[in-house]
């Protein structure tokens, strides 16, 4: 404990010093701000924030250009930051538009059809009849979701495995000269050809809500979805980076919409609704042919004594069993132990 | 009648004296029941006791017990610090899952295998009129008084332990439950393998029974782990005396002086069916100075 405080004093100091020896130099540099790496690539880069957390405020550059915001300028997402050092940095608001052009619409790029997707989902803060609803903080935004993920392009060319392929590159470049373009290109394209996160990953960001007990509970929810979740072989499977099973999204997005657009499962348009749980199921890489009675597997299961007091009180049959069993075996065996030691000893007394 | 089936009509008819301390074998002589403290034994058996076929659905029931119990208990507790370890060990989740269910069916097969082996050796038996219950694993009223005579000895109430058959009581209730725990796990396990075809077959709420095999089959397979780890090994393996193993499980055969102490009924029928056994014992017997007592046991208890 102590080491981490003393360590956050150091951090502390060294941003500061930081600030100062950068205030003198940059006076001249004011102009340069677009250069933010020039500062932020320094790992040591941190500071305290108004909680006593230690912030880090290092940027690594071959893992931002990695990502899919690389082609986005910093400026893109921070426009206040204008000056050194730094006033009233703002949060970040994704709503911004973008200095991109999109080629299809010509328009300048934004994320905001995700936030009309998002306000149709049941994690909209507000009701349909546009009241705000109780407990509007425990609704996700985009950043309670989102971090900046990487890519994770795909190479097709023989067989389907990570990374890129030499050979597709070189096809592109018989037409498209700028090597930064192609790589960017491919690497947009094949990253949103298969799951940009692992099926663990998704569920650790939904975890952050659907496991905490006292949300779970502040808004009806019947149980607690990840750990639930982790009940079955798809958890399970999960939680070892196995991609051929189902994650959140799988059951939840009415398929060939939004992920955003996830509807609660008493809502008759969702996937999860009980009539329409079996077009999930019957995804072609799941199970094709099964029949109607598939869906009534519980995925959710929840193995407490309220809930399920038949799964429990068969819980604890085979933990009685298992000591019942155990214990009176373990017994014997200890006994007879014994007395083979004691007789050997007298034996050897003897 | 033969000597052996004379010695151990008078055990289960509680003819004998209460101790018992000498058992009479027409031919061999007046054994006593600690002979098994001084005869000549080798580590790798010496009286036979399972049949080949035996020896192999051991074989293949242990190993794929063992790539079983790895893959499955690590994917059950998919969330602790060592199981992705195993999982690796194994190849990842995908190969892990088909180590798991290949060696299911590999010991699905052990186990018809030896339903076949045990029914058509029966069948022979009775055929031949052979057949006798008390050298089954049949558990037998016999049985309690056996477990409750060994307790009264562990405890150096009586100077003696019972004189047991083929199966003790220990095996007994240990065969019931692999009996039990097979029928547990391959059930289960089928109903987790095949949710579709279960779904379609089940006539009521299939979720509830998806739900209990989950449970069944988790708990049933710790709970043998458990039984294995820490009974059938230490109780079967490292006993003192046969410590680092009892080689039975391979050669088929057990040592003369285990079968002399924990299955003294079985090795007099060895005395009535191998000559030569019955040589080494009338030998020892006047090694040991029994050979030419007579009269009444009463006067004969050193
Ligand atoms: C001259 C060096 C320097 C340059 C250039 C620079 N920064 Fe910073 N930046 C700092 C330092 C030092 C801090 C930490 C102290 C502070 O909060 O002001 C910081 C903090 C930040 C923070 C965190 C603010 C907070 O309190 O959470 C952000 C965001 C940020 N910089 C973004 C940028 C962006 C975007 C650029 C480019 C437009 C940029 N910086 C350029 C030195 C620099
Ligand atoms: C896609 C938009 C986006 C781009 C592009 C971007 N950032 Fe950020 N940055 C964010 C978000 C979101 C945060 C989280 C804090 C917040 O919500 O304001 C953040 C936080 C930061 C922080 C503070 C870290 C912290 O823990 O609060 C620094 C420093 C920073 N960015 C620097 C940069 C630099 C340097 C670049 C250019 C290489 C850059 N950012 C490009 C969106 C962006
Ligand atoms: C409930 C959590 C959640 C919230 C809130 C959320 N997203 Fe997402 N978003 C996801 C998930 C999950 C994915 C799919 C990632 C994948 O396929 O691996 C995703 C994907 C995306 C994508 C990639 C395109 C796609 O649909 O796969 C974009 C862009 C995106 N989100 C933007 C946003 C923006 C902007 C917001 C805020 C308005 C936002 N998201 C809010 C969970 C969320
Ligand atoms: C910031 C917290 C938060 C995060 C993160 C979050 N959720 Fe939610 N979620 C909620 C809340 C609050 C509700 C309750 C909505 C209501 O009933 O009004 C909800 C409801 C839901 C429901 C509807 C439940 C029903 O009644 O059927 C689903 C499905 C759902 N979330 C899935 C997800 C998935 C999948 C993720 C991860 C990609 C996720 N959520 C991430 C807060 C969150
Ligand atoms: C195999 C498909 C499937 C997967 C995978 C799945 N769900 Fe569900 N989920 C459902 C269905 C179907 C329901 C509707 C309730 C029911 O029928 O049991 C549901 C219900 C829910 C609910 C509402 C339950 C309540 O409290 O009333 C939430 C929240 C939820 N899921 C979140 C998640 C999250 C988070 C994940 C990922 C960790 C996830 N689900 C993974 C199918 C799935």
């Amino acid at each position: 404990m102590r080491c981490k405080k003393l360590l956050k004093y150091a951090a502390g100091i060294s941003a500061f010093v930081w600030v100062a020896v950068l205030f003198i130099f940059c006076e001249a540099r004011a102009a340069d701000i677009g250069n933010c790496l020039l500062c932020h690539k320094y790992p040591g880069l941190s500071r305290i924030d108004e909680n006593g957390d230690l912030k880090l405020l290092f940027i690594n550059e071959s893992v931002f250009n990695n990502s899919v915001h690389a082609n986005v300028k910093c400026e893109g997402c921070h426009p206040d930051i204008k000056k050194i050092p730094h006033e009233n940095v703002r949060k970040v608001d994704c709503m911004l538009e973008c200095h991109i052009i999109e080629p299809s619409s010509e328009k300048k790029f934004s994320h905001k059809d995700v936030e009309t997707f998002l306000s149709r989902s049941v994690h909209s803060k507000i009701d349909k009849e546009g009241k705000p609803k109780k407990y509007p903080e425990d609704y996700p935004d985009c950043k309670d979701c989102h971090d900046n993920p990487l890519y994770r392009p795909l190479s097709f060319f023989k067989k389907v495995r990570p990374g890129i392929s030499e050979i597709v590159l070189g096809r592109c470049r018989v037409c498209h000269k700028k090597d930064e373009f192609i790589f960017r290109f491919y690497n947009h394209i094949t990253t949103r050809l298969h799951a940009i996160r692992s099926p663990k990953n998704i569920a650790e960001v939904c975890a952050k809500c659907h496991e905490d007990p006292a949300l779970v509970a502040r808004h009806g929810l019947s149980r607690k979805a990840v750990s639930s979740y982790a009940e079955t072989f798809h958890g399970k499977a999960a939680n070892y980076l196995s991609e051929g099973i189902p994650d959140c999204l799988n059951c939840h997005v009415n398929i060939g919409e939004s992920v955003h657009q996830m509807l609660s499962h008493k809502n008759p348009e969702s996937i999860t609704f009980k009539d329409n749980k079996i077009k999930s199921c019957r995804m072609i890489d799941c199970h094709p042919h099964a029949s109607a009675k598939l869906a009534k597997y519980d995925v959710h299961p929840e193995f407490d004594k309220e809930k399920s007091p038949m799964e429990y009180y068969f819980t604890a049959f085979f933990l009685i069993l298992t000591g019942g069993t155990l214990l009176p075996l373990a017994g014997i065996m200890f006994l007879d132990l014994g007395r083979r030691l004691f007789s050997r000893k007298k034996e050897d007394k003897e | 009648m033969t000597a052996a089936e004379e010695a151990l009509n008078a055990v289960h008819g509680g003819q004998t004296d209460v101790e018992g301390y000498f058992t009479y074998v027409s031919g061999v002589g007046y054994i006593p029941r600690d002979i098994y403290k001084y005869v000549k034994s080798n580590p790798f058996g010496d009286l036979p006791r399972y049949s080949v076929h035996i020896v192999i659905q051991h074989i293949l029931i242990f190993t794929t017990f063992i790539a079983l119990a790895a893959t499955g208990i690590a994917l059950h507790y998919s969330d602790l610090f060592w199981a992705p370890y195993v999982i690796r060990l194994f190849g990842g989740i995908d190969t892990s899952q088909l180590i798991h269910r290949s060696a299911a069916f590999v010991m699905i097969g052990a186990s018809v295998y030896h339903i076949l082996t045990i029914v058509g050796s029966t069948a022979q038996k009775i055929l031949k009129k052979e057949f006798d219950i008390r050298r089954t694993q049949v558990p037998l009223p016999k049985d309690l008084f056996d477990l409750i005579h060994d307790i009264k000895y562990f405890l150096g109430l009586t100077p003696h332990r019972p004189k047991m058959e083929k199966f003790m009581y220990k095996q007994k209730i240990h065969y019931l439950a692999i009996l039990w725990g097979s029928f547990v796990l391959i059930s289960a396990g089928t109903a987790l393998l095949f949710p579709e075809h279960i779904a379609l077959l089940w006539p009521f709420d299939p979720a509830f029974l998806q739900d209990l095999a989950r449970i069944m089959h988790a708990d049933e397979a710790i709970m043998a782990l458990i039984i294995i780890a820490f009974w059938h090994l230490s109780n079967v393996h490292f006993v003192p005396g046969r410590f680092p193993a009892q080689w039975t499980v391979f050669t088929g055969k057990i040592t003369r002086e285990h079968q002399l102490e924990e299955h003294f009924l079985e090795y007099l029928r060895n005395l009535s069916e191998i000559p030569e056994e019955r040589e080494y014992m009338r030998s020892l017997l006047a090694e040991l100075g029994f050979a030419e007592r007579e009269g009444s046991l009463d006067e004969t208890r050193p």
